[in-house]
């Protein structure tokens, strides 16, 4: 499966802005299964300075830097995708792998191998998945049980979230706190992976978030409009021997060929697609339209 | 020696529980101290006692202070020296020197490390989770390449003596160590003030070593460049160690710079001058490294420079210490420091550290857990006192809840040993009583190794029982004395003690903010001055009306009430709404006007808003503008104690802090130069002054009164003005408006003339720095050009002509009013082009974030 994405974000300046600073992480990442065809970011008026670098978690930053007097910033991130899920090695094919308990799995993490001291940190805390509160391992501890397989309480855990939490774009921002959000039990996409990684973590696995798209079907017999997609946001859990995971709560399904992704992080805040601080005095308005179309 | 005789020692031995520095252990005196006692009772107890209250007097004086946030009494609360040293003979420092470097270069490695290839977590010294679990921990860091000699800069460690008589490392500092400064006055102030204390005692100098920073400072700079420019990074004036940072930036004459004087732009950071932009090679940074770029790190700091982090992977500029340094401030490394050292250097720690389990290893977290009375519980991320837990004090709930705390998140808690230091004689209440202290000790990285300042700052216990040695809580402090057997300079034969060593050669590179501040003082003290001579000319009416007339109420009182309130803009006031209410008390009002801090237009809150102007830009300051400003807040603030205040007290008051500013005023011209700033000041002073000049002849003369009135309503003027003898000199005649105009607006010659105040202005509007980018919108300069021509082609018969209604003058008021619009448009201009608002950093998407 071949897709072509196009992910432009537009600010409006009320007064003008002489000179700004900004980081995209808008650039698809290489992993297994996924293919970066094709990538190019344009930006509008053109950066004085532009750079490009692999972060922490191996994902592709973009610095950039504009230095004369604008109105208006717009930024389009054009991608396009090769999607072969099929060639990686499924979870669905790995019995033993679906069967690892906690208890296992625990034991497992107290190991010195490379691998499982780097996937650790995703046991930690991390910026805006902190103080994780008893309730939220209460709610965590319901699917995840000593002698249960992890993969099936992941699985669970992805679906009680998706039931018992309502899609509400209104009601959270990015600055929602988790346990807000445990609360409303309302939110968007990257609220519910924050709930599951907090969860994931509290019973002490390691847990990422990841940023990326989804691709969206018109309703039948409609045709599809342009930049209706969204940004979208899901959790990955680490199965020792087996590798990482992805759940998506917020559709309740493991990701496959609709699901692309843009970056990995401990949560949200390792991973803003765009962000920046410019030299202003008044507003500014923001709109986002991603478009994801299959190529034929 | 008989010490027992000795009425200094008489309650050292009766409560003597610790070990202690000068008592060995069968209760003799250590011989390095006995020198240190026989000068001490040479002084005499009565002398002491003295010595100590000019010593406390002294540093108050000087400004030395130590801000405690979230305290009453805490900003600028002054700094404690006491009079008694501490000290170490050279051969034990000897050890102690080698114990410091060593954990320098250890620690270095470390940094190296964490940020590198992380060695120590891949082969299994360090658990990741000491590393990836605390907050220091920066991955915005991660594999950035440094050309510096070394990684850690400076370093700092806080020792204190073990029960095994040896010196312990208790803290590393790496982030932003503060202290030098302090430790440097304090050395300063008591060899100034107790010469005899050094008596036959080499005490060693920390000249040398201030030589050898200032040369890694040099040395550190990018690109080899020569001459590097340097400047330090304050949080500001708010900040605790304020003082620290402005001493250092005076002392080693470099800029003392806030996160809005830099700017990041073309791969380069620069500093904000009101010429232009210039390079800055290295920052000494006193501001936290979580704050230090808002764009990758911290979005809710001001503190710092958006796009810096990718100036200091560019090698563009060097950062002292490198940003992510606090990584090191880490408790829960201090179990692994031994195994790190031997990974590293295969040899063992020479100084000793306090025995620690970290919590996240289940063995050692079970030990705590049965054991946590006997632990000292520490947070490995936060040093601060709140994240301290003296579990053996804690009631049971508390440690419950510790408990819970710890099996949440286990890897964050490090349990150490209760270890009791200890003490040395503090002079307190006419003797010594022995008191538990803390050495801060400095280390300066250099090409090969580390260079250790001879001795440091001593911070000494706040009360004789306390366990906890804390600037936080207003400790006192030590001058720390490293003595030697061979003879050593005396600290005055270095001039350090230079407040306006400064390498700015002119006014061009001055900072934008300094400018700013230098601007705001100006202001605020031509506010403040012409408030208070107003609000005494009215006070000294309302005297002179009781005691002629106690019943009647004066028609030119009522209208010099009004003026009150037009001049202060404290509207409604004596003006407006419900105004006869508050006529009927107008002593109420105008004690409000004088007092009330939180009034705008007020004396008090003009007062401090110059305070905060004044803190800004102490580095300037010499000591005879602390001493002066000084005596103003002291007059002030014990004026405020009172409860009742009288109009003869209150106009007292005023005169004496009349006499005050305009001393302080006189200070400020001789002290700073013009290309320090001065400029500013002054055009600060005038525009303010101008101001306020247009709102009182706005207020006074443009009506028109009766004979009787018109005379006192003149009289008032002149004498609010300082002009009454002036007046009488040139016209040797009855007040009239029309002279009054002649001389307070259109004489040329006469200082306080508003024309010869804009003359000034437009003077010192044209010595401003031109650039490129500022000479196409020089309005402001307009502006004045424009109130002067207008001012050159007055009427006198045209101003004082009155209204159909004959109640006012109505083209004074029209001109007076169109040279207050220009004034105001040419000070917002003014901002505008050289200090910088446009440029105010901010959030693209304000995200508040819940930021711990």
């Amino acid at each position: 499966m071949i897709y072509q994405v196009s992910h432009t974000t537009t600010y409006n300046y009320e007064h003008g802005v002489s000179f700004c600073h900004n980081i995209a992480t808008l650039k698809p990442k290489e992993v297994a299964g996924q293919t970066l065809l094709d990538y190019h970011l344009d930006i509008t008026p053109i950066p004085e300075e532009i750079s490009e670098k692999i972060d922490f978690f191996g994902n592709t930053v973009t610095r950039f830097s504009i230095q004369k007097q604008h109105s208006k910033l717009k930024v389009i991130a054009s991608s396009k995708i090769l999607k072969e899920v099929s060639t990686v090695s499924s979870i669905y094919n790995n019995p033993a792998a679906q069967q690892i308990t906690l208890q296992q799995a625990l034991l497992e993490l107290k190991s010195n191998s490379t691998e499982i001291l780097h996937v650790k940190q995703f046991c930690l805390e991390s910026v805006l998945v902190a103080n994780i509160t008893s309730n939220i391992k209460a709610y965590a501890e319901v699917s995840f049980q000593p002698n249960r397989s992890i993969f099936e309480a992941a699985f669970e855990l992805m679906q009680r979230i998706y039931t018992d939490f309502e899609f509400n774009a209104e009601v959270t921002n990015v600055a929602t706190p988790i346990h807000d959000v445990m609360k409303l039990k309302k939110g968007v996409c990257q609220d519910f992976a924050q709930i599951a990684i907090a969860c994931v973590r509290s019973v002490g696995l390691p847990a990422r978030y990841v940023s990326g798209y989804i691709e969206t079907l018109p309703p039948p017999g409609k045709e599809k409009l342009i930049g209706t997609d969204a940004s979208h946001a899901w959790f990955s859990m680490f199965i020792p021997y087996f590798g990482w995971v992805d759940f998506d709560p917020t559709n309740n399904q493991i990701p496959s060929n609709q699901h692309i992704i843009i970056s990995h992080g401990r949560d949200y805040y390792d991973v803003p697609p765009l962000k920046g601080v410019i030299y202003s005095t008044g507003k500014n308005k923001m709109k986002v339209a991603v478009d994801i179309r299959p190529v034929i | 020696m008989p010490m027992h005789s000795n009425i200094l020692f008489q309650n050292y031995f009766s409560d003597f529980k610790n070990y202690d520095e000068v008592l060995k252990s069968d209760l003799s005196i250590n011989p390095n101290w006995e020198k240190l006692l026989k000068n001490l009772t040479q002084y005499g107890n009565q002398i002491l006692i003295e010595k100590q209250n000019e010593i406390n007097w002294l540093l108050e004086e000087n400004g030395v202070t130590y801000n405690v946030y979230n305290d009453p009494k805490g900003m600028h609360r002054s700094w404690r020296l006491n009079i008694v040293p501490f000290l170490i003979h050279q051969n034990e420092w000897a050890t102690i020197e080698r114990g410091i470097t060593q954990r320098s270069e250890l620690l270095n490695l470390v940094l190296k490390d964490v940020y590198g290839k992380r060695e120590l977590v891949s082969s299994g010294i360090v658990p990741p989770e000491v590393i990836y679990g605390h907050r220091g921990f920066l991955r915005q860091c991660d594999q950035i390449q440094y050309n510096t000699s070394k990684h850690l800069l400076i370093y700092s460690a806080d020792l204190a003596r073990g029960p095994d008589g040896r010196m312990w490392v208790v803290n590393d500092r790496t982030q932003a160590p503060s202290g030098m400064g302090y430790a440097l006055e304090n050395r300063y102030s008591l060899s100034r003030m107790m010469p005899d204390l050094f008596k036959d005692i080499n005490v060693k100098q920390p000249t040398q070593f201030f030589d050898e920073f200032n040369q890694m400072l040099i040395d550190s700079a990018p690109n080899n460049v020569t001459n590097p420019n340097i400047v330090i990074l304050t949080p500001g004036p708010l900040n605790e160690t304020y003082f620290d940072h402005a001493y250092m930036a005076s002392f080693l004459g470099y800029p003392l710079v806030t996160g809005n004087d830099l700017v990041v732009r073309n791969g380069k950071v620069w500093m904000k001058t009101l010429k232009a932009l210039k390079q800055v090679d290295v920052i000494i940074k006193r501001v936290d490294d979580a704050f230090m770029d808002p764009l990758e790190l911290r979005e809710d700091s001001y503190l710092g420079v958006a796009g810096l982090l990718e100036v200091v992977r560019n090698n563009q500029v060097v950062i002292v210490n490198p940003i992510g340094a606090g990584v090191l401030e880490n408790s829960g490394l201090i179990p692994f420091m031994n195994g790190i050292c031997n990974y590293f250097f295969n040899e063992d720690l020479i100084l000793p550290q306090i025995a620690s389990w970290w919590c996240g290893q289940e063995r050692e977290r079970n030990y705590v857990l049965n054991n946590m009375r006997e632990f000292v519980i520490k947070n490995i991320d936060r040093s601060n006192r709140e994240y301290l837990h003296f579990c053996e004090f804690l009631d049971d709930l508390s440690l419950n809840n510790l408990r819970a705390e710890i099996l949440l998140n286990p890897y964050k808690f490090v349990a150490q040993e209760k270890i009791s230091f200890s003490t040395a004689p503090d002079f307190f209440n006419g003797t010594l009583e022995p008191r538990k202290v803390m050495c801060r000790t400095f280390a300066i990285a250099n090409k090969h190794s580390y260079n250790v300042m001879p001795g440091g700052l001593v911070r000494v216990a706040a009360e004789r029982e306390n366990l906890f040695v804390s600037n936080q809580r207003g400790g006192i402090s030590k001058d720390f004395w490293i003595i030697s057997d061979e003879f050593q300079n005396s600290i005055q034969s270095y001039s350090w003690n230079n407040n306006n060593k400064i390498s700015l050669s002119n006014v061009n590179d001055l900072p934008s903010n300094t400018a700013e501040n230098l601007y705001w003082s100006g202001r605020y003290l031509g506010r403040a001055l012409t408030t208070a001579r107003y609000l005494r000319m009215v006070l000294n009416r309302m005297n002179n009306e009781q005691y002629n007339n106690q019943n009647s109420e004066s028609r030119s009182l009522v209208y010099l009430y009004k003026s009150v309130t037009n001049i202060t803009s404290t509207f409604p006031g004596f003006v407006g709404k419900n105004s006869e209410k508050t006529l009927q008390d107008p002593l109420k009002e105008i004690l409000s006007l004088l007092l009330d801090e939180n009034r705008i237009g007020s004396f008090a809150q003009t007062l401090s808003s110059f305070n905060h102007a004044y803190y800004s830009l102490r580095n300037l300051w010499s000591r005879d503008m602390w001493r002066v400003f000084d005596s103003i807040k002291k007059l002030w603030n014990k004026f405020k104690e009172n409860e009742t205040h009288s109009i003869s007290e209150l106009s007292k008051l005023l005169d004496r802090i009349i006499t005050r500013l305009i001393a302080f005023m006189g200070l400020i011209e001789e002290s700073i130069l013009v290309s320090q700033g001065l400029l500013l000041y002054f055009i600060g002073l005038q525009t303010e002054q101008a101001m306020m000049h247009i709102a009182k002849l706005r207020a006074l003369l443009v009506f028109n009164y009766s004979e009787q009135l018109q005379y006192e309503i003149l009289e008032s003027f002149l004498t609010s003005h300082e002009s009454l003898n002036i007046y009488r000199y040139s016209y040797r005649s009855y007040l009239s408006v029309e002279n009054v105009i002649r001389l307070v607006m259109l004489d040329t010659e006469y200082a306080k003339s508003l024309h010869y105040q804009f003359k000034r202005i437009q003077k010192d509007i044209r010595k401003l720095p031109q650039s490129e980018t500022n000479s196409g919108n020089n309005y402001y300069s307009l502006h004045i050009s424009e109130s002067i021509k207008i001012i050159e082609n007055l009427d006198i018969t045209n101003l004082l002509e009155l209204n159909n209604t004959k109640t006012l003058r109505q083209n004074l008021d029209d001109v007076l009013s169109e040279l207050s619009n220009l004034l105001h448009k040419s000070s917002i201009t003014l901002s505008d082009t050289y200090f910088n608002h446009a440029y105010q950093q901010k959030q693209l998407v304000n995200q508040n974030f819940p930021l711990a």
